[in-house]
């Protein structure tokens, strides 16, 4: 279930591998059976790093790390856990209870990725800072697929921009680090907004700390780094994207690469609403092939694709066949569960997609992003309320309402938060006030840009072909995400041009070349454009994109299809805090 | 820093919920409440904590006259829905009042209430 990493622009075997050692380490130096107590939230990402069966042959039990205490027979416990601090009442508990029992065990706890003052200190509260060997796991990165690299940041973004949390940045900088430990120190680094700026800032203090040698690296295999705030473009994530697994990413909502929904929409017969996992990465050929394309036209894909099997399997019943034809067709056959899943999960989207209550609202996010009728959809929104709808989807739209428009008018800001409070109840209100403070849903202040940057970027699109798609705006039927432009201008031209327009958003941008090269003749030709640095040897140049607070699956699709088009001289891989959706981001506003 | 405090008071009720200890709960709003009124940018805070230590107070009232502990914590809105659903027109009427309600909210409020409840009759005359 693990993805194959090894077909994508740079390999990312060695990270997985490597974090699959490290972790394997801390299990043998702890020798004999041991109880490994997982923290809930990092299960996800482990499970992408490393298999079960794997750490059970290392003479691991696992368990999940929650309120109860852990029934076990052996005597040493390993927890593996992030730095929460509710986390560590719970080992503290558990200690508790051991000794109260008159249990003798050892304690072992890896914080992932690094130990933190604050945890420590709650557990020398509790006493049993002294009974604990204290260790860390460095994960700072797992690979997603081949292409993808998340931080698994969950709420990095609300950290930063509610509570004023960067501690992130400083996980996100060292997982780029590291990165150049493995794959050589990236030359050419761009940054916008104001986090990502403090992101290239702590990679150099970095390097200065403790250089990547680049002399025995040879030539770096990634040759730009392209840092991009989330808070840069918050009209996108709120929009429902449209490409397949954007779309199953919406409704059935990815978890580390695999959806969970009820068997019998797999075609399973049992009928108890038992769940399954299917997973979803580019090992699945077929899903390499659909998961980037509009919705649209997977169904006609897919279609197409099973009709013609059957004309083959006809063609096999009638005619009298070479054995080299049968051999093809065998080959064929070994696709179908493929199919079926693929036809299966499709069928069930469309159901979902054709309800009146999803195409009214795709309706009613364009007539948001067009700016251009703000009443209709303040009364849409109101209606919502009134209907007591669900308070994500109502905070979705509220939030790209006052994106766009840079804030509401005050007081239509304060009826409608008293509106959601008489709705929704009062426990809302540190929920209003985290987007206000995040300035997400806010009083109006100025005039808005949104229609400057709207026009200058060219972000709605007329007829936009989804079959055969010309340009990124096909992932949203006529919207391109303006994170996609940004990244599209800084790879053809250079930000240069753009200085206008890249002022009317949030923060600063930076463009620096950094100096380990400063000497070799065919890196020093930056100014403007990278067009003109051409790859050496044939092999395309790798851009890493790295967005600050996440990222869509429309968004990676629309970065594919860059990188797929005909004259791209880059291959194009991303890092992210985490992969979101516009109700996964929303949600993190929200307490409880 | 007197907004962060008054936040934290008006945040401490919310965490306790489900206590039976109605009286302190709404002393800590209507205590948020006035530190709220003390400086000028948080009015809307104050009204905020003033209707939910109304309505607090309102639920339970409504708890004890119908001897049913389903009021408490639930939002305006499901607070007039579940008084429609049990009948009861005369208390729903006054929540209405009592917060100002908009006609707009308070149909909608009332169509989705009697049609759970089935009552087509009523839904017909309103």
């Amino acid at each position: 279930q693990i993805p194959n990493l090894q077909n994508g622009p740079i390999n990312f075997t060695s990270i997985r591998d490597q974090s699959q050692k490290e972790l394997l380490t801390i299990l043998k130096n702890i020798r004999g059976k041991k109880c490994l107590v997982i923290d809930p939230k990092l299960g996800g990402s482990l499970s992408l790093v490393v298999q079960t069966s794997l750490l059970k042959e290392h003479g691991a039990e696992l368990h999940h790390l929650n309120s109860d205490p852990i029934e076990t027979n052996c005597t040493k416990v390993v927890y593996l856990v992030q730095t929460q601090l509710h986390l560590m009442k719970f080992i503290s508990s558990h200690i508790h209870n051991d000794t109260s029992k008159g249990l003798q065990r050892e304690y072992f706890l890896y914080f992932v990725p690094r130990r933190a003052v604050a945890c420590e200190k709650l557990l020398e509260e509790e006493k049993v800072h002294n009974l604990l060997t204290i260790g860390e796991f460095p994960l700072y990165s797992v690979p997603l697929d081949e292409d993808i690299l998340s931080f698994e940041l969950d709420f990095s973004y609300k950290e930063c921009v509610t509570d004023g949390d960067t501690t992130s940045l400083w996980h996100i900088a060292k997982a780029i680090h590291k990165l150049e430990f493995s794959f050589g120190l990236i030359p050419n680094v761009r940054a916008k907004g104001k986090a990502s700026v403090r992101v290239a800032d702590m990679l150099d203090r970095m390097q200065a700390e403790e250089p990547v040698n680049s002399t025995d690296m040879g030539v770096p295999e990634i040759n730009t780094l392209i840092i991009l705030d989330r808070e840069l473009d918050m009209v996108t994530p709120m929009c429902t994207q449209l490409t397949y697994e954007g779309l199953l990413d919406e409704l059935l909502h990815i978890n580390n690469g695999a959806v969970e929904i009820d068997a019998s929409i797999m075609g399973a017969n049992q009928q108890d609403g038992k769940k399954m996992k299917v997973p979803l990465n580019s090992t699945d050929k077929l899903f390499r092939e659909t998961r980037d394309l509009n919705f649209e036209v997977v169904v006609q894909v897919l279609r197409q694709k099973a009709t013609s099997m059957k004309q083959d399997y006809t063609e096999m019943t009638t005619t009298n066949q070479t054995v080299s034809e049968l051999k093809d067709f065998v080959k064929k056959l070994n696709s179908l569960p493929e199919m079926t899943r693929h036809i299966n999960l499709a069928q069930h989207l469309s159901t979902l997609t054709s309800k009146p209550s999803f195409l009214g609202r795709l309706d009613i996010e364009h007539t948001i992003v067009e700016a251009e009728s703000y009443d209709i959809c303040f009364e849409h929104i109101e209606e919502m309320i009134y209907k007591q709808e669900p308070l994500v989807s109502v905070l979705r739209l509220l939030i790209l309402l006052s994106v766009t428009n840079a804030g509401l008018p005050k007081r239509q800001f304060d009826y409608l938060r008293r509106e959601i409070l008489h709705s929704y109840g009062f426990e809302h209100m540190s929920t209003l006030n985290n987007l206000e403070k995040a300035g997400l849903v806010k009083k109006q202040e100025g005039k808005s840009n949104w229609l400057t940057v709207k026009r200058a970027l060219n972000l709605v699109v007329e007829d936009t072909d989804t079959t055969n798609p010309k340009d990124v705006s096909y992932v949203f039927s006529g919207y391109a995400p303006l994170s996609i432009r940004l990244i599209q201008h800084a790879i053809r031209s250079g930000w240069r041009p753009l200085e206008e327009i890249l002022k009317l958003l949030p923060g600063t941008h930076t463009e620096s070349k950094r100096s380990v090269f400063a000497n070799s003749p065919s890196f020093d030709i930056l100014p403007g454009g990278l067009h003109m640095e051409k790859p050496q040897d044939g092999r395309r140049s790798i851009v890493l994109v790295v967005f600050v607070g996440g990222v869509t699956f429309a968004e990676i699709s629309a970065l594919r299809f860059l990188s797929s088009q005909e004259g791209m001289a880059y291959d194009i891989i991303i890092g992210t805090t985490k992969i979101i959706n516009g109700n996964t981001l929303t949600e993190t506003f929200m307490d409880n | 820093l007197l907004w962060k405090e008054s936040w934290e008071t008006a945040k401490n009720p919310m965490a306790s919920r489900g206590s039976p200890l109605h009286g302190p709960r709404v002393k800590l709003i209507e205590k948020a409440q006035n530190l709220f009124a003390e400086t000028k940018e948080h009015v809307f805070e104050s009204k905020a904590a003033e209707e939910h230590a109304k309505l607090l107070k309102l639920q339970h009232e409504l708890e004890v006259s119908t001897k049913q502990p389903i009021f408490v914590d639930s939002s305006i809105s499901d607070t007039i829905r579940t008084c429609i659903v049990l009948g009861n027109h005369r208390a729903a009427l006054k929540v209405k009042t009592e917060f100002k309600v908009s006609e707009k909210r308070w149909y909608w409020l009332k169509v989705f209430a009697l049609v759970t409840i089935r009552d087509w009759d009523a839904l017909e005359k309103f």
